[in-house]
């Protein structure tokens, strides 16, 4: 996927959530943004994903700029978004979490979006929760439901904001383990992290945002093991001061 | 064998609900035996063509001003909810002046003035509107609309983002935002509030004997006057109010547990 962004600026109220963003990205697979929280990473994410329109400057990602109003809706209807905080619909069980949208939004027959959620819960070893609530469901369980809901439609590009930051280390790995699955797919993906061993493993593409700008990026191994930038150097000693980086990926 | 606490606790509430029941009951008895005129249900059942038409009156009303009212705060929420400052504002003013007004007043008022204008009579005339119980109705409509439409925003506000966030991220249109997300889950949670407020919607209907409306409450007083004083009257309106409240506030449980979706 290519993305192209330009002076990207959004604020809310005096606070400057991006700050002048550029961003050139010719071919990525998987794209991981990291950085100190605060930095805009979440912001750009909602850019990304259509559920934001910036302020000025310009950005498309594919050729096509999904901030704008008119397509918005359209653009968002063609990605999956997951959330930090998993925001199941409370009310619905898994299942219809996950069929909802699908019969809905995307057209399909009631019987078809039955076969399709039964078909991406069964993969992500949800088959015998898929009509529990999402409060009688683990938070691994609900973020699975959540990446099951986010990929049922075949996105074109998977957002994830920080898929993992609010379960606790055995979730989050198997969460994580998820995504890399996808990724290997094939799946183009967009997410945000803190889990650097698993950026390393998954993305090709790696972005240090802060301060609403981008301070470095480049390939994964390069931003990583070897940070041009004293501020990348700085961010990433403070992440792996204690001990070993985030849970490797398959 | 001793009892087991589980069989001990529900021995516990038996008893503690026989005792409560016979507490109660002979308090009524004692009150109802020391009365200076005695109960005479004989003449409620002569007169009793006069107290059923009251108490169908009664469910008439109220069943039109259920939706009725539903239907204003409907609007009132949609006005609160523009775009257009003046039209919020508006909308504000005119919820809190109901809210601020006794309901008495407002029948008054909007019957004696609104409603007995020439102009207006006649065009209610011509939809075959020009009734007096479709003012009390109207008037009822209104006044439950303003308490109706500042709980259901309360439900609506209490979404979370993060639920928004969701919907859109699915691809939902706000329509399908509105039916899908936030409506199911706003409204269960002020079902309880809902519930209360229709409960009460049909006991101020009780309030349009002043107009002349002839519900159940009009027809125990004029049972009162036809037989100087029974006091059995009150008896069967307190009963005929719970006929139509109890089955409301049941249902409502009923749904409550029916939606429920946190544990």
């Amino acid at each position: 996927m290519e993305i192209h962004a330009a002076s990207l600026t959004k604020n809310y109220g005096t606070l400057a959530a991006l700050d002048a963003l550029d961003l050139h990205v010719g071919d990525a697979h998987v794209l991981a943004l990291i950085g100190p929280s605060g930095g805009g990473k979440s912001t750009l994410l909602r850019v990304i994903g259509g559920l934001e329109e910036a302020d000025s400057g310009t950005f498309t990602v594919n050729g096509v700029q999904p901030g704008n109003k008119s397509t918005a809706l359209a653009w968002r209807r063609r990605n999956g978004f997951l959330f930090q905080q998993f925001n199941l619909f409370p009310h619905l069980t898994a299942h219809r979490n996950v069929t909802l949208p699908l019969e809905k939004v995307h057209g399909h027959s009631p019987a078809d979006a039955v076969r399709i959620a039964d078909e991406c819960l069964d993969r992500f070893g949800l088959a015998g929760h898929t009509h529990k609530l999402p409060a009688q469901l683990s938070g691994g369980q609900q973020q699975r439901v959540g990446l099951a809901r986010a990929i049922a439609a075949k996105p074109e590009i998977l957002i994830l904001d920080e898929p993992t930051s609010a379960l606790d280390p055995e979730m989050t790995a198997e969460v994580l383990e998820l995504i890399g699955e996808l990724a290997a797919a094939g799946q183009h993906i967009i997410l945000s992290t803190h889990e650097m061993g698993f950026a390393r493993a998954v993305a090709d593409h790696v972005a240090l945002i802060a301060a609403g700008k981008v301070t470095e990026h480049g390939p994964a191994a390069h931003v990583l093991d070897h940070p041009g930038e004293e501020l990348t150097r700085r961010f990433l000693s403070k992440v792996m001061k204690f001990g070993l980086p985030g849970p490797a990926a398959p | 064998m001793p009892a087991r606490p589980g069989h001990r606790r529900l021995l516990l509430d038996a008893a503690a609900g026989v005792l409560l029941v016979s507490v109660v009951c002979t308090l009524f008895w004692w009150v109802f035996a020391h009365l200076d005129k005695g109960l005479e249900w004989g003449r409620v059942w002569n007169y009793r063509k006069l107290l059923t038409d009251g108490w169908l009156l009664t469910l008439a009303v109220s069943a039109g001003a259920l939706p009725g009212s539903c239907l204003v705060a409907a609007l009132l929420i949609a006005g609160s909810r523009s775009r257009l400052s003046s039209l919020r504002w508006f909308t504000r003013g005119f919820v809190e002046i109901m809210r601020g007004m006794p309901l008495l007043s407002l029948i008054l008022i909007g019957y004696f003035v609104f409603f007995a204008q020439d102009s207006f009579r006649a065009f209610l005339n011509s939809m075959g509107l020009g009734s007096k119980l479709f003012a009390g109705i109207a008037l009822l409509s209104v006044f439950t609309a303003a308490y109706l439409s500042e709980i259901l925003r309360g439900g609506l506000d209490s979404i979370p983002q993060g639920q928004l966030d969701s919907a859109r991220a699915v691809g939902f249109d706000r329509p399908q935002i509105l039916r899908y997300v936030i409506l199911p889950q706003a409204l269960r949670r002020v079902l309880p509030a809902l519930a209360g407020q229709f409960v009460t919607l049909v006991k101020d209907s009780s309030l349009l004997n002043i107009i002349g409306i002839q519900e159940f409450t009009y027809q125990s007083r004029a049972y009162n006057s036809a037989t100087y004083g029974g006091i059995e009257a009150f008896l069967m309106l307190a009963l005929g109010y719970l006929l139509i409240t109890l089955p409301i506030a049941g249902f409502a449980h009923w749904m409550e547990n029916r939606f429920r979706y946190q544990m």
